[in-house]
């Protein structure tokens, strides 16, 4: 059995819920969650620290089952968005808290251990509020990691710091996980988190557990629409015409896309495509059987810092395409005009072979 | 470039607001001048003698340990149940919400005729007499009525003051091994530490100045039950100024104190 199991779990607490929700993870894993704002995401990882009685379903953590374990004695962490570090304590005695009450040996050590690879050392004697948010998100992250427990969830941890100071916390972070080998939880609104440390991801909405698979499984093979939507991607429906050097040819709406996954010839089949993974040109490149030209036209331009988003659309098909503003101004283009859509076809993937 | 200062010179002042103000003023004025009265019309050494007083020395003494007393257990009962009615959700939790808040609104004298009534023949008096608690006309009866008078304002501050630490300080707290028990004493209780100082200030202000019900349930007796507004009242009714006054004087200076305290703890009520 898995290191942890959540099977069938429902709880209502009125304005939040979950409603049905199972999955399992392995012991190291890193899932992230990510969803719409009153997704269930917080009060899924509440109810699995236990501060929430499930009304049906089962957790189980190391094939035992904790549904009705008191949260004092299940060991799993959390650490907030707002950090809720005890205001009338220094950041010694926030760290020192738990170790203080789950196992005092050798206390010092280990918070100056986790204090300096977490960049604290020379807070310790400081009250939170004196701290920087990047500072204080550390304090709490050195609180729920020095105690060592079996899983770490955090809720938006990152969401509260600027840009650069994310960026610095989640090296320190993954750096801390890898070398404790922990099992982490973490709600996010920012892919950036998902791409940087998990191995998995996991969609939520309304309650519903829409999607959970590895990066590549939810990124670049959305299930539905909506996740793919939340991901960025771009979800074809079309049907398999031909087969070509091991390519499945499937027409869509029109023009037809080829992809290295296999399917049946007649099958309906919905393809993923991912705004990275396109290249835009005026003119189609030269027709290699590895490669997608699909005509199609300019409908938008979003800019986005560095890079910007376009929108394209062949025929009833829409389809986003992140290119960077250099390659946007060398190509000089304008809404409206016509450009070719370049996808390579180990880039088109079917999520779903038996579209309903 | 128009300096802000010149923008608010020249800006122009609503008469509504102006009028607002006038109001808030006018009320505060009459407040103060009364307020000063009590001090600008007795003379010093009628106060002073006053204070000397058998009468004055009792009553004194007697208002400073009901208080302290009834002060004491009202924060012993306002804590939990203010914690209670901030962090629980339970099945007729608006009821015991609204019957600790009524005496807010009730009248101390109905509040004391309903004591009276309880703690007279009825099962409940027995039960309390049978362990040695006699409320009425008593100097316990007074530490009653003191206690059920000051207990709403005191639960409110506390359930305010709860309402505003975040549970998730509490959650990460039992996160990290601690039981709710343990979690209240090392979290909750020390992060309330404003809000108890403010409910006891008030408690205690609550306690000394409670007339009404003490007046019903412990009587107002000459130098047997007589606290410091009962003292006002008798001296009153005698035409004892000196001593009607002094009294008023003292409890004033606790009240100012008390407000003074609460406003410094910077907690709502």
């Amino acid at each position: 059995m898995s290191f942890l199991s959540v099977s069938d779990l429902h709880i209502n607490l009125g304005e939040f819920y979950l409603n049905g929700v199972s999955f399992d993870l392995d012991k190291g894993d890193y899932l992230t969650i990510i969803g719409p704002t009153g997704a269930g995401k917080t009060i899924l990882l509440e109810s699995l620290v236990g501060f929430w009685m499930p009304d049906q379903g089962n957790i189980y953590l190391e094939n035992r089952d904790i549904t009705t374990e008191l949260p004092e004695k299940r060991n799993i962490g959390i650490v907030y968005q707002d950090y809720a570090l005890l205001s009338h304590f220094t950041v010694y005695k926030n760290i020192e808290y738990g170790l203080k009450k789950k196992n005092p040996k050798g206390m010092k050590e280990k918070i100056h251990d986790i204090a300096s690879a977490l960049y604290i050392d020379h807070l310790l004697h400081r009250k939170p509020a004196t701290l920087s948010g990047g500072e204080q998100q550390r304090v709490a992250l050195a609180r729920a990691l020095v105690v060592e427990p079996k899983m770490l969830l955090m809720d938006e941890p990152f969401s509260a710091l600027d840009p650069q100071t994310r960026r610095d916390t989640r090296t320190l972070l993954k750096k801390a996980i890898a070398e404790r080998n922990t099992t982490v939880m973490h709600v996010t609104h920012d892919l950036g988190d998902a791409w940087t440390l998990a191995n998995k991801v996991a969609v939520i909405r309304d309650g519903l557990l829409l999607q959970i698979g590895s990066l590549e499984e939810v990124f670049k093979r959305p299930q539905t629409p909506f996740v793919a939507g939340f991901v960025g991607a771009t979800l074809m429906e079309g049907t398999v015409i031909d087969h070509d050097n091991g390519l499945s040819v499937v027409n869509v709406n029109g023009f037809t896309v080829r992809t290295l996954d296999p399917a049946d010839i007649g099958a309906k089949v919905k393809l993923a495509v991912r705004p990275e993974d396109i290249i835009v040109g005026i003119q189609p490149s030269p027709n290699t059987s590895a490669q997608n030209n699909i005509q199609a036209t300019l409908s938008g331009i979003m800019y986005e810092g560095k890079t910007s988003l376009l929108s394209l659309n062949a025929g009833e098909t829409f389809f986003d395409v992140l290119v960077t503003n250099h390659s946007l101004e060398r190509l000089g283009l304008t809404p409206g005009d016509t450009v070719y859509a370049m996808i390579k076809s180990s880039n088109v993937r079917i999520v779903n072979s038996n579209v309903n | 470039m128009q300096s802000l200062k010149e923008k608010r010179r020249t800006g122009k002042i609503g008469s509504f607001k102006v009028g607002l103000i006038i109001v808030s003023f006018i009320v505060t004025a009459v407040l103060v001048l009364a307020i000063g009265a009590l001090f600008m019309v007795p003379d010093i050494k009628d106060v002073w003698e006053s204070l000397k007083s058998d009468e004055m020395i009792f009553s004194l003494k007697l208002s400073l340990w009901t208080g302290l007393l009834s002060t004491a257990l009202v924060m012993v009962f306002s804590l939990p149940i203010g914690y209670t009615l901030s962090r629980f959700q339970f099945v007729g939790k608006g009821f015991v919400k609204t019957i600790i808040d009524l005496p807010v609104a009730f009248p101390e004298l109905v509040l004391g005729l309903c004591l009276l009534l309880l703690f007279g023949n009825t099962f409940v008096g027995k039960i309390f007499s049978s362990l040695g608690f006699q409320f009425v006309f008593t100097t316990q009866g007074i530490v009653a009525a003191q206690f059920f008078t000051a207990l709403p304002y005191a639960c409110r501050i506390m359930k305010s003051t709860f309402d505003y630490i975040d549970p998730r300080m509490e959650f990460v707290s039992r996160s990290l091994g601690y039981s709710m028990f343990e979690t209240f004493m090392n979290v909750s209780l020390p992060l309330a530490k404003n809000g108890i100082l403010a409910s006891t200030v008030i408690a205690f202000a609550r306690c000394i100045g409670t007339f009404g019900t003490v007046l019903i349930l412990a009587g107002g007796t000459y130098m047997k039950t007589e606290v410091l507004p009962i003292t006002l009242y008798l001296n009153i009714s005698y035409g004892n100024m000196g001593m009607a006054l002094t009294s008023g004087i003292v409890l004033m200076v606790v009240s100012f104190a008390a407000i003074y305290i609460f406003e410094r703890t910077e907690v709502s009520l």
